[in-house]
């Protein structure tokens, strides 16, 4: 039988296959821990990658940000309160960086906010140690241009995951409430380029979207310039709560995995690299907020746990035995589900201080099939 | 054996006696939509695509698979099964020989013929890329053995009850062996007849359908099985690790024979 890291090598392009190779040459151990992936899901171990909001801080206001009800703005502006719990440090940072490569996780994202805007973002990219990590960055691109991305680069950022959310100028802007930013998307998609990052553009889909030219002309430009065109559902929280009129339904979903047969566009769901896991909270993905906590999904407002507490070890066992989240599924829990939306909601509403702790939103006693109301 | 009913209202078997992962309850969120029965059509592709020689007739495959449900309709224990979803299927006469070669060369490219000939702009897709001869066996307590006996030696006409909603692939094995003996748990060639008669059995354009997995039969590691699956409007086949678990979206089939 053919080894499992092996099937999945199968499914690379030549060009992934030989940035895989590039890798192995430069950081050996990190892409060693990239190629026992599927091997340690193959044996019932996970291997999400780790998604590390440090800080909220953004230069950006966009319409649909997951992120805007933990931001400070946000607590001062609409609650008039302060975020007293204590913030996550560069101890956390490399506590966290040793537990996950005790488990064999191999990936982090820094995210926020906006991270390029983060005074310490090259400590916390040598906190995470770049040589036992593949580090990621979501950027908006305002601040990506030349000399910042061959610099990312020299510290051993691997990836750029860039937020797109329209081929048309004047609409990008407007969703992201930043004049400007589209020219900027442009010149980072190059800077990135020419800096030999590996580039991921990211959109988020929101109802009717997939089926409009601008989406198609989207997925080519995407596809012609070599890059993976990631695209995120629009789900019913953070700003996006206040519309619900862009979440998707299954046809748009669908849609979308047909366009998948001809441009390089994909979603969280996408069977790739011969790993079918579909939905992927904590068994593909997690988020550390800046208060510790760790949620299964961006968009999930719910801890499984503090990493102060208890150790991320535990947390991932807490995901994995919730029949919400670890159980396999072929939707997206939280931008599909009705039921768990409504639960979602229900748990959330009224917390100023998200996400809702370990205990009170999920806990060892959800059931599927509990009434919510 | 229970006495009350082993079918719930919608069809789904009623978890009873068995002790592997489970859901007692269901919010019946994946669920599947009845295909169309029109047993001249579903003949058709079955004999088409399967390449059955020697067929009995529409006339006769109709006949058979209606008295399937004639004789469930009758017992009170199960007549609800039949508010389920279920589709006729026929199988060709078929000496014993390795169940994952079979499969692999004859059914699932059956499957994918039929799929892609009623729906065109959609496309089956075979995710397992590694080879399954020599890899599956029927498992012991699935009752499978006997559709496969008696496929050795005559056409076999079915009836596929994609029932077990919501089991872990072992708890479907121990399931079955708590049903009057009629019910046999599906395995490759039947689950296979099943979507080449009805391709449209995973498509759902509303909300999402289960995964239909191949439970009666043992794979070459445990904890792992094979399974069809759609995606979007098209329709996979592919192995997962199960690890023995339950998820909200794993449903096994029983077949009846006639």
């Amino acid at each position: 039988m053919i080894p499992v890291e092996i099937l999945a090598d199968q499914n690379l392009t030549p060009a992934e296959k030989a940035k895989r190779e590039g890798l192995k040459l430069r950081k050996p151990y990190v892409a060693q821990k990239l190629a026992n992936i599927a091997a340690m899901e193959e044996r019932g171990e996970i291997s999400p990658i780790i998604r590390l909001e440090k800080s909220y801080l953004c230069n950006f206001q966009c319409t649909h940000c997951s992120a805007e009800y933990y931001m400070d703005r946000h607590k001062k502006k609409v609650f008039k309160i302060e975020d007293t719990r204590a913030k996550i440090d560069m101890d956390f940072v490399r506590r966290l960086s040793k537990e996950a490569d005790e488990l064999g996780l191999a990936r982090f994202v820094i995210t926020g906010g906006e991270p390029l805007v983060m005074k310490d973002f090259d400590e916390v990219v040598a906190a995470l140690d770049p040589d036992k990590h593949y580090i990621i960055t979501d950027t908006n691109g305002w601040f990506l241009d030349d000399e910042r991305a061959r610099h990312l680069k020299s510290i051993g950022v691997e990836k750029v995951q860039l937020s797109l959310d329209s081929m048309i100028e004047k609409d990008h802007d407007e969703f992201r409430n930043k004049p400007g930013s589209y020219k900027r998307v442009m010149r980072a998609i190059d800077a990135a380029l020419d800096a030999d990052l590996n580039l991921l553009l990211s959109t988020v889909l929101i109802k009717g979207r997939v089926k409009t030219q601008e989406f198609i002309d989207m997925c080519e430009f995407a596809t012609k310039k070599g890059v993976g065109l990631y695209v995120s559902y629009a789900k019913p929280t953070g700003s996006c709560s206040d519309h619900p009129e862009f979440v998707i339904e299954k046809e748009d979903a669908d849609i979308l995995r047909d366009l998948e047969k001809e441009y390089s566009v994909f979603t969280h769901m996408t069977p790739t690299y011969g790993s079918f896991k579909g939905c992927i909270t904590v068994k593909g993905i997690i988020t550390v907020t800046s208060t510790g906590e760790i949620t299964p999904c961006p968009y999930i407002d719910m801890s499984l746990g503090n990493m102060r507490e208890t150790s991320l070890k535990e947390i991932l066992a807490r995901g994995m035995r919730n029949p919400w989240l670890g159980p396999y599924r072929p939707d997206c829990l939280i931008g599909e589900d009705p039921k768990f939306i409504q639960f979602h909601a229900k748990k959330t509403t009224g917390y100023t201080q998200l996400p809702v702790p370990w205990g009170q939103g999920f806990s060892d006693k959800n059931s599927l099939t509990e009434d919510i109301i | 054996m229970q006495t009350t009913e082993y079918f719930d209202i919608n069809g789904r078997c009623i978890p009873h006696g068995i002790t592997s992962e489970h859901h007692v309850k269901t919010r019946r969120y994946f669920v599947f939509e009845q295909p169309e029965i029109d047993y001249n059509t579903i003949h058709a592709r079955l004999v088409k695509h399967l390449g059955i020689e020697n067929p009995i007739t529409a006339q006769e495959f109709a006949k058979r698979a209606e008295k399937i449900l004639e004789k469930l309709r009758e017992d009170p224990q199960c007549r609800n099964i039949l508010n389920g979803v279920r589709v006729p299927f026929m199988l060709p006469v078929q000496e014993r020989t390795d169940i994952g070669e079979c499969l692999e060369q004859q059914y699932i490219s059956a499957v994918k013929a039929s799929f892609e000939e009623v729906f065109s702009k959609n496309s089956f897709t075979n995710h397992h890329k590694d080879g399954l001869t020599g890899k599956l066996s029927i498992a012991v307590d699935s009752r499978h053995e006997r559709l496969i006996a008696e496929q050795g030696e005559q056409l076999v006409v079915g009836y596929y009850f994609p029932c077990l909603m919501e089991y872990a692939v072992p708890a479907a094995i121990e399931q079955t062996g708590q049903l009057p003996e009629q019910f046999i748990l599906a395995g490759a060639y039947d689950t296979s007849a099943a979507l080449v008669g009805s391709p449209d059995l995973l498509l759902r354009k509303s909300g999402y359908p289960p995964v239909l997995w191949l439970a009666a039969l043992d794979s070459e590691k445990s904890g792992v099985s094979y399974h069809y699956e759609a995606y979007g409007y098209n329709l996979t086949f592919n192995r997962k690790p199960h690890f023995d678990r339950v998820a909200e979206s794993w449903t096994s089939g029983l077949v009846v024979l006639g």
